[in-house]
């Protein structure tokens, strides 16, 4: 292939884009994004494919690798759910972007904002005085059994009179050429987060290209939410915060992602109570007022107390503080009523009714089959139809079960109606009709996908986002496009293999360049540090901790198959003596690499995991490159020599780690309680230790080894000129103020962190936190090696440990 | 029937519980021509940092309550006064099975007392194919839906053995209903499941039981703690209807209604969320005694 190919004028460029398009043939029956209906290429994709066709085959692989390799160093991922449970997978883009003209785009967002206006009002309705119900243009029992519709909720009207801030409407092109609403998601839509990353790894695969052809950028889009937030706040002391499940939702990624892109805090239903009527955040410095909660947490979890009494997820008496008034949710309790498919059998009436005018984008066809009309056209047309479930909320092309083509149905799959009866599946449709509902069979457009090298067609579907700012509902001039991994629409989903890629909205004139920082005219103000919730500061310190532990382990660890290699004797009475040591410290040596190194790095990842928002990724990644090693090594290092030069690998991993943290971190509060975490866990290991190695009982050998353990070799070389004695390693691991591996050293770490602590000093008056530092510290300072024997040493371990539950009570509750 | 009522519930727990919410639903209702609250005092202790009345969805009168400080028992005492007027009880004015869908459907409302909350599953009872059957087997479409509710409540008090050991407050219908024993809660959760299941409005009651019968009648069951029982749409002319499945009787005067929904979740007496570790046990006892 000629790399020349894009200077070779006009004729060269047909050759090579009638090569790249060879194997591009869509499906009859089907609309095509790149194609129109006489098969030419639509005007909007001849830049671009003139530019690919351009691309010797090499590049475009490397430019593909570039884009991947973005997003794994930005670790988005996604969570597969399988047999076998949940799994974190690569994020899996489909590299090549939807084009679509920007005229398409205006009048799509017309019809969507129409939409959108629309399902406010349903939802207003709803949840206040049921006109539609009265008046006959929703039926009673579909609402009742729906359970996203919340009795509590009902009558409550929200502060500041919007139910919907952000809407997500999925979708399609039939044959026809003609955009469909395949369904409306109202409750919490995802997926924002994901199509800002999709744009910027697909914008590190065309990064010369992208900004010739004018695509519409994305950060408008979020400035103008994020303002909107902070206007419905309307206290500026109070704040906004995006309520998340937690890890181990499947979006938890991305709610973390748009947390640190917009600066907003990332909570969970238990950093949050409600006292006198108003939401608070637990924090380090107590509970602090939030005015905005963008809700990525489904409804019925939001409170235990007046919601699904299982939830373990809420926070009680949020319905409470909204009766009240005093917070916002966005989108409001309830509004994931609007997301059954069976309201889209009813919808394009109201439109009517409501707004004088028809949908200016219809929805997919649907009939409820609790209506005898209905159920007898459902009956009639079964082979074209799909019947699901009325209530159900899934998009028509997502996995379920229960949702067969009526062929099928009738052919006796779900079971009820047996033997392929016709008679049987009527009683049943008749029986069973309320819960009902039987929809279009989706036929989507095709796509142009890179498969192995060419160009294939794929099935493909939009997910567009609105948000509503003060000016109006604003479309996100992009969106999240689902590709098919075969020309199946079913296979569309990510659960099944599909793919997603970004969206761009060409314009024929240059775009304006938006970031999300406003331009402030005249310098730049500091703003003050978020507030740290105390959910947050225990990760944080309990992070500091399990790291500084998995330390401590791969330096005991060492110690012992280094005098292994030496002597090839576990019986030898240091090395048995070390053994017992870490037995006794829940340090089995079963394995070269032990489990109890590889569990605290489990418990450590956890707690980053917990605090991803706060939290670099290059951190993250190194703490899980630490582990995926340390799991590696487990299983093929011997004993001896070999294992301790894989943990020698592990120890230089583990500093970088350390460095990477330390020396980027800012010197926020939560760093402080990392900080506090790693010199607890520090000098309680290095104490523990010499009770046991420093004792005059202890084996021939143990003194050097304290000294090895405490990475002090050199140091006390060095400073004491002398071979190692008692006194000598008592006083460079206990008593040397300037040794960073000392417990007096570590304990005066703490007292300096803990002074910058909310409330270390009220009025002149220590904390008692604060005071009890102090006490350890100026008790330990005044110790000469002779005075500290194990008997104190022990002493000190617990009296270290005590400082940990202090701290607990002060802060972490 | 002039009662006075009194009930103690005492929660005691292993270790100090650091905060709690709770929802009361204690105090006896007042409902316009079938009964009157003439006086009502509820105590608490220890004393709650927070207290608010509220009224829910159903229309049920209950106060939300919060403690802050560490607790290790919570005592609430009820005292009240109620007067329960007698009902006439008249003739059978209710459609047969067969149409009652029919009027259903015509019911074009969501307020409280709209049939359509109470035909579907709900928190606390999924409907059940084999309930459902059982419940079908007791009756006929020609049968009127009050005649259809009362033979399904026969059967289960002949079905059904009490049990106080068979079950706990959270055992789902389907599993009291294999083991035909409760009490009544579970009698309660399975008439409205079979009803659901036959196409019948039902919801759940929550209430007190006089504690001794009139001369010469045998005790109910259920009057040690508070009582459950159900209540049925029975088409738009005779409405809702309640009935005791436990006594195989429908509710009259020995019955004080405390509050109505669809099934226990909706109405549970004390409801709640606590930040506790370790267990803890309850107590109750309940006084109804007629004023002669």
């Amino acid at each position: 292939m000629p790399t020349s190919a894009r200077r070779q004028g006009r004729a060269g460029d047909e050759a090579a884009i009638a090569r790249l398009l060879a194997g591009y043939h869509p499906p009859a029956g089907t609309s095509d994004e790149l194609y129109d209906h006489e098969g030419a290429i639509r005007p909007v994709w001849r830049e671009f494919i003139g530019h690919l066709a351009g691309l010797p085959p090499d590049d475009v692989t490397r430019r593909f690798a570039r884009g991947d390799q973005y997003l794994r160093d930005a670790g988005v991922f996604y969570r597969q759910y399988d047999a076998k449970g949940a799994n974190e997978r690569d994020w899996p883009l489909s590299h090549v972007p939807v084009l679509i003209e920007e005229a398409e785009a205006e009048s799509l967002s017309r019809g969507l904002i129409q939409r959108a206006n629309l399902l406010e009002m349903v939802l207003a309705d709803l949840y206040g005085e049921n006109r539609l119900v009265a008046n006959g243009h929703l039926p009673a029992g579909l609402i009742a059994a729906n359970r996203e519709w919340l009795r509590p909720l009902v009558g409550v009207r929200p502060r500041g009179g919007h139910f919907l801030h952000l809407v997500a409407f999925e979708i399609g092109r039939g044959p026809d050429g003609n955009w469909w609403v395949l369904g409306d998601r109202t409750q919490a839509p995802s997926g924002a987060g994901f199509a800002l990353e999709n744009r910027v790894a697909t914008a590190r695969v065309f990064s010369d290209f992208a900004a010739e052809i004018h695509v519409h950028r994305l950060a408008g889009f979020f400035r103008a939410f994020r303002g909107a937030l902070q206007r419905l706040s309307p206290d500026p002391a109070s704040r906004i915060a995006i309520l998340t499940p937690g890890p181990l939702n499947d979006t938890y990624y991305e709610h973390a992602y748009i947390a640190r892109y917009l600066g907003f805090m990332l909570l969970e239903g238990e950093d949050l109570a409600v006292e006198g009527g108003k939401v608070m955040v637990r924090t380090v410095d107590g509970l602090r007022p939030i005015s905005v909660l963008w809700r990525r947490l489904d409804a019925a979890f939001a409170d235990p107390l007046e919601l699904d009494d299982t939830s373990r997820l809420g926070t009680p008496g949020l319905v409470g503080a909204l009766r009240e008034g005093s917070v916002t949710l966005v989108n409001a309790l309830g509004s994931g009523v609007l997301e059954s498919r069976a309201l889209l059998a009813f919808l394009p009436r109201i439109a009517e009714e409501l707004l004088g005018e028809p949908l200016l984008l219809p929805n997919i066809a649907t009939w409820w089959c609790g209506q005898p009309t209905e159920r007898a056209h459902v009956r009639a047309n079964l082979d074209r139809l799909m019947i699901g479930s009325a209530l159900s909320t899934r998009l028509p092309f997502e996995p379920d079960d229960a949702t067969l083509l009526g062929r099928q149905l009738r052919e006796g799959a779900p079971g009820e109606p047996a033997d392929g009866a016709q008679g049987a599946f009527d009683d049943w449709i008749e029986t069973n009709g309320a819960s009902l509902v039987g929809q279009e069979a989706v036929v989507l457009s095709t796509t142009p996908a890179w498969v192995d090298g060419a160009l294939v067609p794929r099935p493909m579907s939009l997910r567009v986002f609105l948000a509503r700012t003060a000016t109006g509902w604003e479309v996100m001039p992009g969106g999240f496009a689902r590709i098919g991994n075969s020309l199946d629409p079913k296979a569309i989903a990510m659960q099944r293999g599909g793919s997603a890629a970004d969206v761009w909205v060409v314009s024929p004139e240059p775009v304006d360049h938006v970031s999300l920082l406003e331009p402030r005219p005249g310098g730049f103000a500091r703003t003050a540090p978020g507030v740290l919730p105390a959910r947050a500061a225990d990760n944080l310190f309990w992070l500091g901790r399990y790291v500084e532990r998995a330390e401590g382990i791969m330096r005991m660890a060492r110690a012992y198959h280094v005098r292994l290699a030496e002597t090839a004797d576990p019986e030898a009475p240091l090395t048995a003596h070390l053994a017992a040591y870490l037995e006794r410290a829940g340090v089995e040596l079963d394995r070269p690499i032990p489990h109890a190194l590889t569990d605290v790095l489990v418990s450590a990842i956890i707690s980053a995991g917990n605090v991803r928002d706060r939290f670099s990724i290059d951190g993250w990644m190194a703490l899980n490159d630490l582990l995926k090693t340390a799991n590696q090594l487990a299983g093929r290092v011997t004993e001896g020599d070999d294992a301790a030069r894989a943990l020698g690998v592990l120890l230089r991993k583990i500093t970088g780690f350390s460095g990477l943290v330390h020396e980027n971190m800012y010197r926020f509060t939560g760093w402080r309680f990392l900080s506090v975490g790693r010199s607890l866990e520090r000098a309680i290991t290095m104490a523990g230790a010499l009770s046991a190695f420093a004792d005059p009982g202890a084996p021939d050998g143990a003194l050097d080894l304290a000294v090895e353990i405490g990475d002090s070799v050199m140091t006390h070389r060095q400073r004491y000129a002398v071979t190692t004695s008692r006194e000598t390693v008592v006083d460079l691991l206990a008593l040397d103020a300037l040794n960073p591996r000392s417990v007096l050293y570590q304990l005066s770490e703490i007292r300096d962190h803990v002074a910058f602590l909310p409330d270390a000093e009220v009025n002149g008056q220590m904390s008692p936190l604060a005071r009890r530092v102090l006490q350890l510290h100026t008790a330990l300072a005044v110790e000469t090696p002779g005075t500290v024997d194990p008997g104190a040493l022990c002493d000190l371990v617990n009296d270290i440990g005590g400082l940990s539950t202090l701290l607990s009570d002060t802060y972490l509750r | 029937m002039l009662y006075d009522i009194g009930m103690t519930i005492a929660y005691d727990y292993d270790h100090p519980a650091n905060a709690g919410r709770h929802i009361l639903r204690l105090m006896p209702a007042d409902l316009p021509g079938l009964q009157r609250r003439i006086t009502g005092a509820l105590t608490i202790t220890p004393e709650p940092a927070e207290q608010r009345a509220l009224t829910d969805f159903f229309g049920n009168p209950g106060v939300e309550v919060v403690f802050r400080e560490a607790h290790d028992e919570i005592l609430f005492r009820l005292t009240s006064r109620v007067e329960r007027l007698p009902q006439p009880r008249g003739f059978d004015i209710s459609p047969p099975l067969s149409r009652l869908s029919t009027e259903i459907a015509e019911h074009r409302s969501l307020d409280a007392s709209a049939p359509h909350h109470f035909l579907t599953a709900s928190p606390r009872v999924a409907l059940s194919p084999e309930i459902t059957a059982w419940a079908r087997a007791q009756v006929s479409p020609a049968m009127t839906v009050a005649a259809a509710v009362e033979a399904v409540g026969l059967a289960i008090h002949r079905d059904f053995d009490f049990d106080p050991d068979a079950t706990t407050v959270d055992t789902p219908p389907a599993e009291a209903f294999a083991r035909r024993r409760g009490v009544c809660q579970d009698f309660a959760h399975v008439m409205i499941a079979g009803l659901r299941g036959i196409g019948v409005p039902a919801g759940y009651v929550s209430g007190f039981l006089r504690t001794f019968p009139p001369p010469g009648q045998p005790r109910l069951e259920g009057a040690d703690a508070m009582h459950a029982w159900v209540r049925t749409w029975c088409g738009w002319e005779a409405g809702w209807t309640e009935y005791d499945p436990t006594n195989a009787i429908a509710a009259g005067t020995d019955h004080i209604v405390v509050a109505r929904g669809r099934d226990y979740g909706d109405v549970a007496p004390v409801k709640g969320v606590l930040r506790i570790a370790g267990e803890q046990s309850t107590e109750q006892a309940v006084d109804v005694v007629p004023v002669e």
